[in-house]
């Protein structure tokens, strides 16, 4: 009669972990996997006498679509700017009350200035990241911090830029002179010649794989993230980053506290623990991405303090711009996209 | 005349296919540089960062809970359902056989998708109970899809006989039924247990909070994680499969000597 005991005793068993992990002095985290220092997790826990579970997603859209389906319990999640819009558009989030958030203050305002959410009504920017150029110094000579690098005939066969249309179609737009949410169609038409034109030296267009062919030396110079590209740093002392001076896009990811929070109190006290100088400092140590926490800036190592790959001087950061979601017009750049991927094909 | 030597070589190609990218794999495990496009030297740093990492060893804790108990119910669940299909005929059986059949064609984000969308509808808090309710959905079909096979060239004959010498349903079935289906389920558990254990997309629908599973864990990592670590675990599970296939072998070849 063994099996009359099976599920019984499943169901308990399941009861029992499902209860012992909804207490409510439990905070949800919903996230991208390795995005928090571990360190400081336990750090909160002790302060807040709490258990701050994570769970992780791989995409902003499985996320949404998950939530969207009435999927609930998460305090505190962290989409990217344009995702938090969305959501905050189809009233997901909570708004956030800035007197329970102290620690805002120290938010770098010049992010703000471009920040999708400046007002910081629905979300609060926990890491942002630039896309840049990032090569290796030894194999690549007479380097200028400007897109114009794909144009060099001798890389030919060595670089990769992005495979995603508003990056790739931006730096083109920037190289230009041109904003890269714009939806001019000349302006569009110049950055698409450009495009077609540093295809010609590509290997490819690469998301992923562009870090390991930095590694191994394969690509000599690559279109990525700042934060991925430090990473490789760390490998390959050889790999420098590189923000063009012409401008370039700047993407967030932020803290949004979801409308169907249980614990919005603790969540809250997490968004501000999170912009404590110190523990942004710390945080942006281990990542690698920018907590754009300006009072956490003087607390971090010289060797990321002097980075320009990470603090670019005046100049250049004032050319920074966040891609913004173009709703109908979003077209024009599928349509231009799709012909530079056929273009001398 | 030589036999031609294409059939080694084919065979040679195949494996060579199918195995050289596990031992690039497990290569590179042991390799000190954390992208794997060159060897800097043997390490096995990878393996103490991943003994480290508490958030994947509970997602490998919740994965193997997830993959042991559903593998359990669905193969009762999914014999059960196997001998039916095969020993009654009658017009309902062949919508149970549509509706057994079904979940091997639906397309996964389907299943995801409309689940979800039940236990929301239903009031079911999402958690490790909604992804095992989901994979044995799924799971029963394999189940009763390699059961049934193996019932196909099964001599009803037998069972006739055992209940003509006194056994009773109980005894036919556990002392007749099970041994002789045995090899059958066996496959269906291990097919089961290995479709449990890599499913991504249904449960990353069905989750819930702090019930993150190995597979949904690799995925995220895919963004801002360490690619190496996931080479070390991979070769843990690797060893812990081969262990698990050669344990197998040895536990039916044995069964077969003693018949």
């Amino acid at each position: 009669m063994k099996k009359n005991l099976i599920l019984p005793a499943l169901l308990t068993g399941f009861a029992l972990l499902a209860g012992c992990k909804s207490a409510s002095t439990d905070l949800h985290l919903y996230t991208w996997a390795d995005y928090i220092k571990p360190e400081l997790v336990q750090q909160f826990e002790k302060e807040n006498n709490c258990k701050v579970i994570i769970d992780t997603f791989d995409s902003n859209e499985g996320m949404y679509a998950k939530l969207k389906a009435g999927a609930t319990g998460y305090d505190v999640i962290t989409p990217s700017s344009y995702m938090a819009r969305i959501m905050f558009s189809q009233d997901m989030l909570m708004p956030l009350d800035h007197a329970l958030l102290p620690n805002l203050v120290n938010i770098d305002p010049e992010y703000l200035r471009i920040a999708i959410d400046p007002a910081m009504k629905y979300s609060v920017p926990y890491m942002i990241t630039y896309t840049g150029i990032g090569y290796l110094k030894d194999q690549v000579n007479d380097v200028q911090p400007s897109w114009k690098m794909f144009a060099r005939p001798e890389l030919k066969g060595r670089m990769t830029m992005l495979n995603d249309m508003r990056e790739t179609i931006g730096a083109a737009l920037k190289y230009l002179g041109y904003s890269l949410n714009t939806i001019d169609d000349a302006q569009l038409a110049a950055a698409k010649a450009v495009v077609i034109g540093w295809k010609k030296n590509l290997a490819k267009f690469e998301n992923e794989q562009y870090k390991t062919g930095l590694a191994s030396g394969e690509f000599l110079l690559v279109h990525g993230y700042s934060g991925d590209i430090l990473k490789v740093q760390e490998e390959n002392e050889q790999v420098e980053f590189i923000i063009p001076a012409e401008g370039f896009s700047l993407a967030s990811d932020d803290l949004v506290i979801p409308k169907a929070a249980r614990n919005a109190g603790l969540a809250c006290k997490f968004i501000n623990f999170l912009h404590a100088p110190a523990v942004a400092a710390a945080n942006t140590e281990f990542i690698t991405y920018l907590c754009p926490n300006s009072t956490g800036y003087a607390l971090l190592s010289a060797e990321i303090r002097n980075n320009p790959g990470i603090f670019p001087d005046a100049a250049t950061r004032a050319r920074g711009e966040v891609i913004q979601d173009l709703g109908e017009n979003n077209q024009k750049y599928i349509r231009i996209w799709d012909e530079i991927k056929a273009a001398g094909e | 005349m030589k036999r031609s030597r294409l059939p080694f070589f084919v065979t040679l190609g195949v494996l060579l296919f199918f195995y050289l990218p596990i031992v690039v794999l497990v290569v590179n495990s042991f390799n000190a540089s954390a992208y794997g496009g060159h060897w800097e030297g043997f390490s096995l740093r990878w393996y103490l960062k991943l003994m480290g990492q508490h958030d994947i060893l509970t997602a490998l804790e919740n994965t193997a809970i997830i993959a042991v108990t559903a593998t359990l119910v669905s193969c009762i669940l999914g014999t059960t359902a196997a001998f039916a299909l095969h020993y009654y005929k009658s017009a309902l059986q062949r919508y149970h056989f549509v509706l057994i059949y079904t979940p091997l064609v639906v397309p996964e984000i389907l299943m995801g998708m409309s689940m979800l969308l039940a236990f929301v509808a239903l009031g079911v808090k999402l958690g490790l109970f909604t992804i095992f309710l989901a994979h044995v959905t799924f799971c029963i079909s394999y189940v009763a899809m390699v059961v049934l096979a193996r019932l196909q060239d099964f001599d009803m004959a037998v069972i006739e006989a055992a209940q003509d010498l006194g056994a009773n349903w109980w005894v036919t079935a556990w002392r007749v039924l099970a041994p002789m289906l045995a090899p059958g389920i066996a496959s269906g558990a291990l097919l089961a247990l290995t479709l449990s254990f890599d499913d991504f997309v249904i449960s990353f629908f069905v989750a819930g909070p702090g019930s993150t599973t190995l597979p949904i864990r690799i995925y995220s990592m895919i963004k801002f994680g360490s690619p190496a670590v996931l080479n070390a675990l991979s070769t843990l599970l690797l060893v812990v499969t081969f262990t698990l296939v050669w344990a197998s072998q040895k536990l039916t070849s044995n069964k077969g000597e003693a018949l």
